[in-house]
């Protein structure tokens, strides 16, 4: 069989791409052009693509100016660092951009702020659309997000306490008591609608 | 609203198997389901054991609120046996991702089945509304009344920009799928239905089998249901699947037809067949009895069997499934066992004269 990326020399690599624990798709290709798919892989700049997308890169290179194309890409094998700065982790979960890419589930709601550059070009793949916005409806108290967010931090944040206390935890109390007096100084917001 | 009444449970069945409704010869239901999350938790898979169990907290409040708890069953997942949470999957009330999850979680479900409200799987809350037929109208009017009542209450994690903000990138934006479950046995037998999964992917839409994502299609059952969720509103999603499944209706229809018209012979042995085997088996397996099943529905719709209703078939897809086996039996079976049982059920269920 023919390597399916370059169509000439003799495929000895199978990859499949796995969803689910289900085999999505199989490809088969020869050993060049596997290397050349692994960098394109771990290219930590681009978006998560299956195999035939990356396939469909490759080619285009070798298509086009071959050499400086590919100089373009990372080194084989690449889990080494990329040159751009990191993309740093949530601050809200802690969960990073390759934790995301390997599990490709979003720990919490500010992934979609913290990724946002990142997330687009995913965003309008999976979803076939341009450019990645919502659409429709949104929840009626959508404005007022941040008012309940500060009420619920501070029935969180007394939750903790009370924990903290009947669990003889007096350190941890005392940082949460000092949160909580924190947060009830800030002028109140006032409620808005109903 | 702690209460788990199970018991009993098993022996009812909702109302989307009754077989009727829109286009009852080919679609046994339509499904609509939201993704939402609370606000200020993480999502599922990264919240700890006590911010699960606040989320879950949080959510029965609301259910409370907004007076869902009064004609509804509530299970706490964590605390029923295994073989219980599979009869909730086998019955289509939580998907298999919620029953083999960890930690505290939940299902809300009216007695009609048509409501589900699952807590805590990947997204905090997934409502569902199930409608027998083809019936997406009704169906997403119906879950958008409790969607928004519930939205009151809870504040959902949304943002402007990618609207219901989703576990998954693949659900986010309005959160919605919209799956019609159709029995396709004409397009299967004629070979038809990889055609009909490319059109189907060409416009953004994905056939699945029975029981979701990665399931084989068994006894010729089939999901359709929108793959995208961001860029396109609730109506134009709704609007999509109305374009697309009718079209897909009609092929199978028009093939049932030729089927009749041009094989009638061949047609006609297969379903007399499959009733003849039914009636008779000792031991069925699951496989086989959907199999057959699909041949049977496929016979009452072309007018071949006179003497079984719809909803007989509909209900043995269900009460046929091993968990429903076990749980009324009250212990695990091993399956030789359960073929034996399954096939003393489809008798009696099918023999002449009792319906």
């Amino acid at each position: 069989m023919d390597c399916q990326c370059c169509n000439k020399k003799p495929a000895r690599i199978r990859i499949c791409d796995v969803e689910e624990s289900a085999i999505e798709e199989q490809l088969n290709v020869c050993p060049d052009c596997f290397n050349l798919i692994k960098r394109y892989m771990f290219d930590m700049n681009k978006p998560l693509m299956t195999t035939v997308d990356v396939i469909a890169e490759v080619q285009g290179l070798l298509t086009a100016s071959g050499e400086t194309a590919l100089a373009t890409l990372p080194e084989a094998g690449g889990i080494t660092p990329v040159k751009s700065a990191p993309v740093p982790a949530c601050p809200e979960c802690g969960i990073t951009l390759s934790e995301f890419r390997a599990k490709g589930r979003f720990g919490c709601r500010r992934d979609y702020e913290v990724f946002a550059e990142h997330l687009d070009p995913l965003l309008e793949r999976i979803h076939d659309v341009q450019p990645a916005r919502h659409e429709g409806r949104l929840p009626a108290s959508a404005g007022r997000i941040e008012v309940v967010e500060k009420q619920l931090s501070l029935t969180d944040l007394r939750k903790r306490l009370a924990a903290a206390v009947a669990e003889e935890n007096y350190e941890a109390a005392a940082r949460l008591r000092d949160q909580i007096n924190e947060l009830e100084k800030q002028p109140k917001l006032g409620k808005t609608g109903e | 609203m702690s209460e788990t009444t199970f018991e009993g449970f098993p022996h009812l069945l909702g109302e989307w198997l009754k077989g009727t409704g829109p286009d009852a010869d080919v679609v046994i239901s339509t499904r609509v389901r939201f993704a939402r999350n609370v606000q200020g938790y993480p999502f599922t898979g990264r919240a700890s054991e006590q911010q699960r169990s606040d989320v879950l907290k949080v959510c029965e409040d609301a259910l409370k609120e907004i007076h869902l708890d009064r004609s509804v069953v509530n299970i706490e997942l964590d605390k029923i046996e295994d073989r219980k949470r599979e009869v909730l999957v086998e019955r289509h009330l939580i998907s298999r991702e919620l029953a083999n999850g960890e930690g505290p979680r939940g299902v809300t479900f009216g007695r009609g089945e048509m409501l589900s409200i699952m807590l805590n799987e990947e997204d905090h809350l997934r409502l569902q509304w199930i409608k027998s037929g083809f019936d997406v109208d009704r169906a997403y009017k119906a879950l958008c009344k409790i969607d928004r009542a519930l939205e009151t209450v809870i504040p959902y994690a949304t943002s402007d920009r990618y609207g219901y903000l989703t576990a998954c990138p693949t659900n986010v934006g309005t959160g919605m799928r919209v799956s019609v479950m159709v029995h396709l046995p004409a397009l299967t037998l004629k070979e038809n239905i990889d055609y009909v999964f490319k059109a189907a992917q060409r416009m953004n839409h994905a056939v699945r089998g029975l029981y979701g994502e990665g399931t084989r299609a068994f006894g010729d059952m089939y999901q359709i249901s929108n793959q995208t969720t961001l860029g396109r509103s609730e109506e134009q999603i709704v609007e999509a699947i109305k374009a697309i499944v009718p079209k897909i209706l009609e092929f199978e229809r028009q093939r049932r037809g030729q089927l009749y018209t041009e094989e009638r012979s061949f047609v006609e042995d297969k379903v007399l067949r499959s009733l003849a085997l039914m009636r008779s088996a000792r031991r069925l397996n699951v496989q086989e009895m959907m199999s057959h099943l699909s041949m049977l529905r496929l016979g009452i719709d072309l007018g071949i069997i006179n003497d079984v209703p719809m909803r007989t078939v509909n209900e043995l897809f269900i009460l046929g499934q091993p968990s429903h086996l076990q749980v009324n039996e009250g212990r695990d079976l091993p399956p030789a066992e359960r073929d034996t049982l399954r096939a003393d059920l489809v008798r009696s269920r099918l023999s002449a004269g009792t319906n």
